[in-house]
């Protein structure tokens, strides 16, 4: 078993890195302060072929695979929880369905300008009253004709304001259960297409969370992604995925408060030494690093098992479910060694506790992750 | 026509805030090795003129360890063509090379690779000898041009129209005629992060390592009259004073206390 990552991966963490603490770390706080999605962030991402990290070479991506992938996410992470969502809202959920359900034609026109990162993908699952049990949507995709006619409301889509295209999920069978739920690539200048809200949120304000209205909105039928009915089995997978990349970022979230923690306890004095010297804070600090270790095995161990075409059900939701967690945790934590500097925006671990809890909730909630897993062992 | 670019690349070794020495040498645990700052300009540098040129072939040649080629995969994946990696046990067991030392190692290189023109950093960011590209030019016997922080070059007549920084500000406008040796400093352009895609490429590229053997040279190339003798840490003097905030109050603070300290009148 090889712990070592490959020297490819390396270089390219090394080189992500890089890129975060001087172009990301400056405005990280800043962008949060003015909700301020970064469009030249994502662009000079687009240049440096992350927007399509594990898209397939022949459609612009940059051919790596997952474990590569989560690299990158984990390195956006430790600096911008907020550009870090994004990215992975972009790639896992925005983009990789179409390169793994869509036509020839479909990866061509929508794909392709995602992995180059000429736009910016989004994914609409979630409605207002239908969250943690996805499948039980109302927006309706109806036939007419050659065309479908999509109507409903879709909730917490992040960068659905700054997105070219969002994959929305539609009941196409109302009597089809699971098998009902078709896929469809919408554009948002299509006709009937409405951004209704930018939430305001209690961090990652950097990333977009929108509620979008579907009033109608005419797709020509080659905008299906798959077959019609395919829609929830292309959720799970698409999930799996997305679940690394959610543990990726957290543990990135949990790195980036760790350091600022463990560079503040050894310069920080009190009663004349660093409070690093208290074991109190210094077991605060150690228990940052064994917990990120943890967090960091299990997302490059389901990100490994991934790339290797195994079924990543459990171990991804185990992955995310701990990450999440620790990222949380950590980062009060961190808070806590910095004492008041902790709590004002002066300091990052603030924003990285705000940004944290959300990948508790996104993709699936602990308690769903729980569920997930629950079900894997025969429970 | 084709152009040949030999690019000195430097492994350095860059120092933790805090650190032991132990011997001669920094304790390696507090040392990190990356891609010599002035090198990276001359990398980026090197791989513009391939951009904007026609059939121009970017070769890097780096002194160092088998450690160092993931400073060279570095610069191939920012678009250097291949690279070039000498090493041998006896410069292992030599130590610290000197600029001779360095000059003889590079102009075998030279010899051999028949290059336009030679691109080197000022200096490495370790040693900082700041002589190793001047004395390469010597040895074999090129036109040179140190501190350039500003070039434009003509590939059909092999010339290189320089701006140099000298010192006191003065800055010298000058012609060099190839093949010949540029010595770039830090500025001249704005070197570009490697792409996900160069950096894969990388991988595959060429990099041949030689021995002193290899190139026509024997053991006696690293006899040199610099030794080592001892390595301290130099007992630092003053306070620097950092002012925090926006550049218009921290310009009204630093002009405060310039005037204070009798830097300026007025
Ligand atoms: C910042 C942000 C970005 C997002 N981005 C996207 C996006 O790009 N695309 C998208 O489609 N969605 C997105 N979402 C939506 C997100 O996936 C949902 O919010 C999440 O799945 C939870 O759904 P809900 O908010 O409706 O909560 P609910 O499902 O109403 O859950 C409320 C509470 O009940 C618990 N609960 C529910 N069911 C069970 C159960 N069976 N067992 C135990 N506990 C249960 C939950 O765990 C939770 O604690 C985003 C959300 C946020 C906040």
């Amino acid at each position: 078993m090889d712990f070592d990552l490959p020297n490819e991966h390396r270089m390219i963490r090394d080189t992500v890195r890089e890129f975060c603490e001087a172009e990301i770390a400056p405005i990280a706080q800043e962008i949060e302060d003015e909700h301020r999605f970064p469009e030249s962030v994502f662009e000079e991402f687009g240049q440096l072929d992350l927007m399509g990290v594990p898209a397939p070479e022949e459609h612009d991506g940059a051919g790596g695979d997952y474990l590569m992938y989560a690299l990158v996410a984990e390195e956006l992470g430790r600096v911008s929880g907020a550009i870090g969502l994004s990215y992975v809202a972009h790639t896992s959920l925005g983009l990789m369905p179409i390169v793994m359900f869509g036509t020839a034609e479909q990866k061509e026109r929508w794909a392709e300008p995602l992995a180059r990162g000429e736009a910016m993908g989004a994914w609409a699952l979630t409605e207002p009253s239908s969250g943690s049990d996805a499948s039980d949507m109302d927006t309706m995709a109806r036939k007419e004709g050659d065309e479908y006619v999509i109507d409903g409301t879709k909730q917490f889509i992040t960068n659905a304001n700054v997105a070219n295209s969002v994959l929305v999920k539609s009941v196409t069978d109302p009597d089809a259960g699971y098998g009902g739920i078709s896929t469809f690539i919408v554009d948002p200048d299509d006709d009937g297409f409405e951004v209704v809200e930018v939430w305001d949120k209690m961090g990652l304000n950097a990333s977009p969370t929108c509620e979008i209205k579907l009033d109608g909105v005419r797709v020509p039928e080659d905008r299906l992604l798959g077959d019609e009915g395919d829609g929830w089995t292309q959720t799970k997978k698409t999930l799996n995925g997305g679940r690394i990349s959610i543990a990726a970022l957290s543990t990135g979230l949990a790195q980036g408060a760790y350091e600022a923690a463990k560079g503040y306890a050894t310069e920080r004095e009190q009663f004349g030494r660093p409070i690093g010297k208290f074991d109190a804070v210094r077991d605060m600090v150690v228990d940052m690093d064994r917990k990120i270790e943890r967090a960091r095995l299990l997302t490059h161990k389901a990100a490994t098992q991934y790339d290797a075409g195994e079924d990543v059900t459990r171990i991804s939701s185990l992955a995310k479910l701990d990450a999440s967690e620790i990222a949380r945790e950590v980062a009060e934590d961190a808070v806590q060694v910095h004492g008041g500097y902790g709590y004002t925006t002066d300091f990052a671990p603030q924003r990285f506790y705000r940004d944290a809890k959300l990948m508790e909730i996104g993709e699936g909630t602990s308690e769903i992750q729980h569920l997930v897993v629950g079900r894997e062992l025969g429970l | 026509m084709s152009t040949k670019i030999l690019v000195t690349v430097k492994e350095v070794a860059e120092v933790d805030d805090e650190f032991e020495i132990s011997g001669l040498d920094i304790d390696d645990r507090y040392l990190e090795y990356d891609l010599n700052e002035w090198d990276d300009y001359a990398v980026e540098e090197a791989v513009q003129l391939s951009e904007a040129g026609d059939d121009v072939e970017v070769v890097t040649v780096t002194l160092g360890p088998e450690r160092s080629e993931e400073t060279i995969r570095m610069a191939l994946a920012k678009g250097a063509d291949r690279a070039v990696r000498v090493w041998d046990d006896a410069l292992a067991d030599a130590g610290l090379l000197d600029a001779t030392t360095k000059a003889d190692l590079l102009a075998a290189v030279v010899e051999s690779e028949e290059p336009d023109l030679v691109l080197t950093g000022v200096q490495a960011a370790d040693d900082s000898f700041g002589a190793t590209g001047v004395a390469l030019a010597e040895r074999v016997g090129f036109e040179w041009a140190a501190v350039v922080n500003d070039l434009d070059y003509d590939a059909d007549a092999n010339v290189s129209s320089v701006r140099r920084e000298l010192e006191g500000g003065v800055e010298e406008l000058t012609d060099v005629e190839g093949p010949a040796v540029l010595t770039i400093q830090t500025g001249i352009n704005e070197p570009r992060y490697a792409s996900l895609r160069g950096i894969r490429q990388a991988q595959r590229k060429p990099l041949d390592v030689h021995a002193l053997d290899d190139l026509g040279l024997d053991e006696s190339v690293v006899d040199s009259p610099v030794d080592l003798t001892s390595m301290y840490e130099p007992e630092s003097e003053g306070d620097a004073v950092v002012w925090e905030g926006s550049p218009d109050e921290t310009a009204d603070e630093l002009a405060t206390f310039l005037r204070e300290q009798g830097v300026v009148e007025g």
